[in-house]
């Protein structure tokens, strides 16, 4: 039997081709090397349905093969950097969500880009394909320095896509802010790597070897770690591991204070903002945590910040999308917002819960990104909301399927956002009441329901339905196939991925077997011991206490029952109040009636203010500095010169200044040397 | 033999290249210099060292003859290679010939005498890292700046006297007083060593060999020497706060010299510190870490800080070299093979990556005649491949992984982190890793200001697509600095194999 696993390379590499390709040769192909990345991502969808399918027959995957570099350690064996491939049911469902979201992608892109006549095409396809690669790379990815690795080539990706239009001034100052900020997270993140490979001497994620098993059985006692800084207890100095490494995923996964990069990086063109800036690339920071989570079960305190932060973004984000008057910038809020949903759920220990939100979520935002994307071609490159209205008739198949995206986004039953975001809630409600940080996530994650829903509902109402507000909106261009193609799959998608894991369901009506993920996450069809939930489970309940606790003495049916009813009453209020505020034929703003607050929601709570009054100080200082080079220490270095000459003023006409005579005077002490030496040493005897 | 022919080529190749016309020096000396590289190329292929060479290690390619007496020592032409010195000498025979290719447009006058002594500085430099000599070393090593001396006062900008000059003394002064250092330290040794062969002296001291010296115990004399021999070498490295003859010397410099300043000639500075410093006085070294390591993170920082406050792109790359030297220094410093080997690696890769950046930005301002930030905006627009090249090349200064500067970075942080050697190393390691976000800021802040944007420029002429032979080095560059970064261990391996022996000097209870 040919073995799936031998063909995971190619998986990275056919995205990796596309790139050579539409780079060396992208203007001598037609639609501008379009197709060669359709044809590469199409392929690497192909296999990884094929990995999926072996994972789901009881196969793992967890080698090294190829060893980067290698040397001596603190320990008494050497320290190997290496590159490996780790499939399991995680990473296997992962790359089925990249390849799929990233093939649509190219696909939507010959319709927003092509159709568009937009310049520089090659370009643009290859920053997509050697994006996809680099995603790839880091899904696949069996230790921490190689995730690292290409989590950075994925940020360079985001760089040259958002800046893609290069000649304007707005995209390429974007771009700088989204590296230099994912940036600072990712110098912790390195620090982080560093801090493990000397601790435990590897950076494996998964194995008996694997630094979260060497750190188990270090806290248990059962062995020891290389080294660890200065006298600190083992379990502090892991705490402060984990945090460090959660510095990237802050970044990267755009959570407060780091989210400031996202909004900026809808510069980009829109098929990039659906895959990187909301299914894929911001998804790596999660994707990260869930991968080393048997790391984090040991690190209660890690868990609770994480939690902690996820709440609070997904209810900070959600306030700033309330105000903003342009479709991708609704977006975009709403990407950091969900992002810190999942965030919470990984805080909450509830490892299933927040890899389900995250495909779920990959689903439903690349959807709303592209069906963003196919209003802007319809408005002719024009995004604010105030502007469009009544295109509900006029572009029928982006409405429907816009709509399952909100209703996703919205968390309405029965759509695929609802389960996950249920769950997460759920989780972090139970267990949450043992730990003060945990429940303040979860308060914060249900007080921002309602604001989600407000939110993409208003945003729904304001574009689609009432009367046009321009004559842009009255005729609207017509989008041809290739965006109505992946708007309809990613619209089922929305609509029906929510059920494989309908957890409340089987627990309320006792049907067994429809948890699927839960059950794929578990190990159930394979996988590697110790990457598991129920491994996780038995972490969290070792170090962490985590276990759920009972609410009133309610039943576990009861408070699933009010927990869901909760939210999903919340969600409706949401919708209602956008309803009844913009559903009209000529809605208003209303934004007034907030007062100072609508200042402060406008301006991002004056977080970009801050940020840039920093960089502005570090310039300053960086002028004091040179101020202080050019003035003191190179003002001594040429004192000391003058003091010299002036001393030697006297043999100043031999200063001739002439470089010539110089040379002559350097040639002949030269000469003089040899001879002295030549002569002494008995040379020429 | 084939070291002396090695090195004897390229010194006659500049003498001809000297007498040659001016029209096609050039050419010829393109030529020419490519018969070292592939001579270096053919050296690597034959390469058999083990260890280290000062340690007594096998060394490669050795060659010894005994050239003369002074009180009792013999001085010999000495030469060989080991896995430190191999790599540097295949940087400065692979540099030569792109940097010659780099100075076709921009020199237009006594071409035949610019790339006479560029030959003719290669020469020397092979011989800096071929030398196992103190006296033949000493001799090449100073033969290094005359032809310096001259392509920067000669061919360079509007202020390249003052340069030049500050250049000369200011590494001059810094050789004295090594010389001083290095002497003393042979004076100490008294009869237990009979010649200045470097291994030969290494190994003395390791075996206790100093001895007290006009009543100085060897412990007062071994530190003196450290310090003075730290010195000499500080200068040209260069590390704060000795390192302001760098950004004037760059500013002024041709683009070509720039481009084997930074890339060759501060690489002489780090090795010879690696080589005496802290292969023979280890000990001296680990008891100095702290400081050392103080100044190697002060380099960092400062040096990114001062590359933030400048508006010309040369300066902006020369200070990024004083920051990435740091880096170096505190490989160093650390005693781990990481750190060691790292501190060589990024030799190697910052010779790429900075020769790369500076070549770009010569290439750009062969078009454009400006340097400013400020004069021009959007020259993507007009030179696409070049800016391609240059934006990947700044992504490779700011350690993006796969690239070779990401190699050498992570293997000096990793040896640094956790080094038993050096108290509070996860502090220091963890402060000069800031200057991986520095550097981006400043690199991403200055490319947004020239490279993006509409374009703008002041000029009564058409910018346009520049020569090929202007951009085929710098993609020859971006090539190698993208190999070296997925398969580091080209050089890794020997480099690391060299550095185990170096870092067995500290004895450390861990």
């Amino acid at each position: 039997m040919v073995d799936a696993f031998a063909y995971v390379p190619a998986i990275v590499l056919l995205p990796f081709f596309s790139f050579v390709v539409a780079l060396a040769a992208g203007r001598y192909l037609p639609k501008g090397g379009a197709f060669g990345g359709i044809a590469a991502t199409a392929g690497s969808s192909l296999l990884s349905l094929w990995v999926l399918a072996t994972v789901a027959g009881g196969e793992a995957y967890n080698e090294t093969i190829y060893t980067w570099a290698s040397a001596g350690g603190i320990g008494p064996t050497d320290i190997e950097l290496t590159f490996g491939l780790l499939i399991d049911p995680l990473s296997a469902l992962m790359l089925v969500i990249v390849t799929l979201v990233a093939l649509l992608v190219h696909v939507f892109s010959l319709g927003y880009m092509n159709d568009e006549g937009e310049t520089g095409l090659p370009r643009y396809y290859a920053g997509l394909g050697l994006f996809t690669a680099s995603m790839l790379g880091f899904v696949v990815a069996d230790n921490l320095l190689m995730a690292f690795m290409f989590f950075e080539l994925v940020g360079l990706c985001s760089y040259l896509l958002i800046g893609f239009h290069f000649r304007e001034e707005g995209p390429p100052s974007a771009a700088k802010k989204a590296f230099l900020v994912t940036r600072f997270g990712d110098y912790f993140f390195l620090v982080g790597v560093v801090a493990v490979l000397a601790t435990f001497g590897t950076a494996q994620f998964a194995g008996d070897g694997s630094f979260p098993a060497l750190a188990d059985q270090a806290l248990s006692g059962a062995g020891d770690v290389a080294w660890v800084p200065g006298g600190l207890e083992l379990g502090t100095w892991f705490t402060i591991i984990g945090l460090l490494v959660l510095g990237g995923v802050v970044g990267k996964s755009a959570q407060f204070p780091l989210h400031t990069w996202l909004p900026d990086a809808m510069e980009g063109p829109t098929p990039v903002s659906a895959l990187i800036h909301a299914a894929t690339m911001v998804a790596a920071g999660v994707y990260l945590v869930a991968r080393m989570f048997g790391f984090y079960a040991l690190t209660p305190t890690t868990l609770a910040v994480i939690a902690f932060v996820g709440g609070f973004t997904a209810l900070f984000a959600a306030t700033m999308g309330v105000v903003k008057d342009e479709l991708k910038q609704v977006l975009a809020y709403s990407t950091i917002s969900q992002y810190g949903y999942m965030m919470l759920a990984l805080g909450a220990g509830s490892y299933v819960a927040a890899t389900f939100h995250l495909m779920t979520h990959a689903f439903f935002k690349a959807l709303l990104f592209l069906g963003a994307g196919a209003v802007i071609i319809a408005m002719h490159h024009n995004e604010n909301m105030w502007d469009m209205g009544g295109l509900k008739e006029r572009m029928p198949v982006t409405y429907w399927t816009f709509l399952a995206g909100s209703l996703a986004l919205a968390g309405i039953f029965p759509f695929a956002g609802f389960w996950s975001k249920d769950e997460i809630l759920y989780e972090a409600f139970v267990h949450g009441l043992n730990d003060p940080l945990l429940l303040g996530g979860w308060v914060m994650g249900l007080l921002a329901v309602p604001v989600t829903a407000f939110y993409t509902f208003r945003m729904v109402f304001l574009t689609f339905h009432g009367e046009p507000r321009s004559e842009l909106a009255r005729d609207p261009e017509p989008v041809r196939w290739n965006v109505k193609g992946p708007l309809t799959v990613l619209g089922s998608l929305a609509v029906v991925a929510g059920l494989v894991n309908m957890v409340p369901v089987q627990k309320l009506l006792g049907i067994d077997g429809i948890d699927f993920l839960t059950q794929w996450l578990n190990n159930d069809f394979g996988g590697i011991d110790g990457v598991s939930y129920s491994a996780y489970n038995d972490l969290l309940a070792t170090y962490g206490g985590y276990a759920p606790a009972e609410l009133l003495g309610l039943s576990e049916e009861l408070t699933l029952l009010v927990a869901a009813g909760l939210s999903l009453g919340l969600a409706v209020v949401g919708v209602l109040v956008a309803w009844r505020l913009y559903n009209v034929a000529s809605p208003t703003e209303h934004t007034a009636k907030l007062g100072g607050i609508k200042d402060v929601l406008y301006n991002n709570y004056y977080l970009d203010e801050l940020q840039v009054w920093t960089a502005y100080r570090t310039e300053d200082a960086a002028g004091g500095a040179d101020t202080f080079d050019q003035g003191i220490i190179d003002g001594v270095v040429n004192g000391t010169s003058s003091v010299a000459l002036a001393a030697g003023s006297r043999v100043r006409r031999i200063q001739t200044g002439l470089v010539t005579h110089y040379a002559a005077m350097l040639t002949l002490g030269l000469l003089a040397l040899l001879v002295a030496l030549g002569v002494s040493g008995g040379w020429f005897l | 033999m084939i070291l002396e022919a090695f090195i004897a080529f390229t010194f006659v190749a500049a003498l001809v290249v000297m007498v040659a016309p001016d029209e096609w020096a050039g050419k010829l000396a393109f030529g020419l210099s490519l018969a070292p590289f592939l001579g270096s190329l053919y050296l690597w292929s034959q390469f058999d060292a083990v260890g280290n060479a000062l340690t007594g290690g096998t060394i490669a390619f050795e060659s010894r003859i005994e050239w003369l007496e002074v009180g009792g020592r013999s001085i010999s032409w000495f030469v060989g290679l080991d896995g430190i010195s191999l790599p540097l000498v295949v940087l400065t025979t692979f540099l030569v010939p792109l940097a010659i290719v780099s100075a076709w447009t921009p020199i237009d006058t006594r071409q035949s005498q610019f790339y006479g002594l560029l030959l003719f500085m290669e020469a020397n430099l092979l011989g800096v890292f071929a030398a196992l000599d103190f006296f033949l070393w000493f001799i090449f090593w100073e033969a290094v700046l005359v032809p310096m001396y001259f392509l920067i006062g000669v061919w360079g900008g509007p202020r390249r006297k003052y340069a030049a000059i500050k250049f000369f003394v200011y590494t001059n002064a810094a050789s004295l007083l090594m010389f001083i250092g290095f002497m003393s330290l042979t004076f100490a040794l008294g009869d237990s060593v009979s010649s200045f062969g470097l291994p030969e002296i290494t190994q003395a001291i390791a075996a206790g060999g100093l001895g007290t010296w006009f009543g100085f115990e060897a412990g007062t004399i071994a530190m003196a020497a450290f310090l003075a021999m730290f010195l000499g070498f500080a200068v040209k490295v260069p590390i704060v706060p000795v390192h302001t003859w760098l950004p004037d010397a760059h500013v002024e410099a041709p683009t070509p010299v720039s481009v084997l300043l930074a890339g060759v000639l501060l690489k002489m500075g780090t090795y010879a510190l690696l080589r005496f410093n802290f292969t023979m006085l280890p000990d001296q070294a680990s008891a100095l870490a702290i400081p050392i390591a103080a100044i190697a993170v002060i380099s960092v920082i400062y040096g990114a800080m001062l590359a933030l406050a400048q508006k010309d792109l040369k300066r902006i790359v020369a200070y990024s070299s004083v920051s990435s030297m740091g880096y170096v220094i505190l490989g160093l410093v650390v005693f781990t093979e990481y750190g060691v080997g790292g501190a060589t690696f990024q030799m190697v890769a910052h010779g790429l990556i900075s020769g790369l950046m500076f070549m770009a930005v010569g290439v750009m301002y062969n078009a454009t005649h400006t340097r400013m930030v400020g004069d021009m905006s959007g020259m993507a627009d007009r030179m696409p491949v070049t800016v391609g090249i240059l934006v990947a090349g700044a992504f490779g200064y700011m350690g993006l992984p796969l690239m070779a500067g990401f190699a050498g970075e992570f293997f000096i942080f990793v040896g640094a982190f956790g080094a038993p050697s050096l108290p509070y190393a996860p502090i220091f390691t963890a402060l000069a890793m800031f200057g991986i976000v520095v550097v981006a800021g400043y690199l991403l802040a200055a490319m947004q200001k020239t490279l993006f944007g509409p374009f703008r420029l002041e000029t009564d002429y058409e910018v346009g697509r520049a020569p090929l032979h202007d951009v085929a080095p710098l993609a020859v560059l971006l090539a190698a600095i993208i190999v070296l970064g997925v398969a580091p261990d080209i050089f890794f391996e020997m480099i690391r194999d060299a550095a185990g022996p170096v870092v067995e000097g500290v004895s450390v209870d861990v």
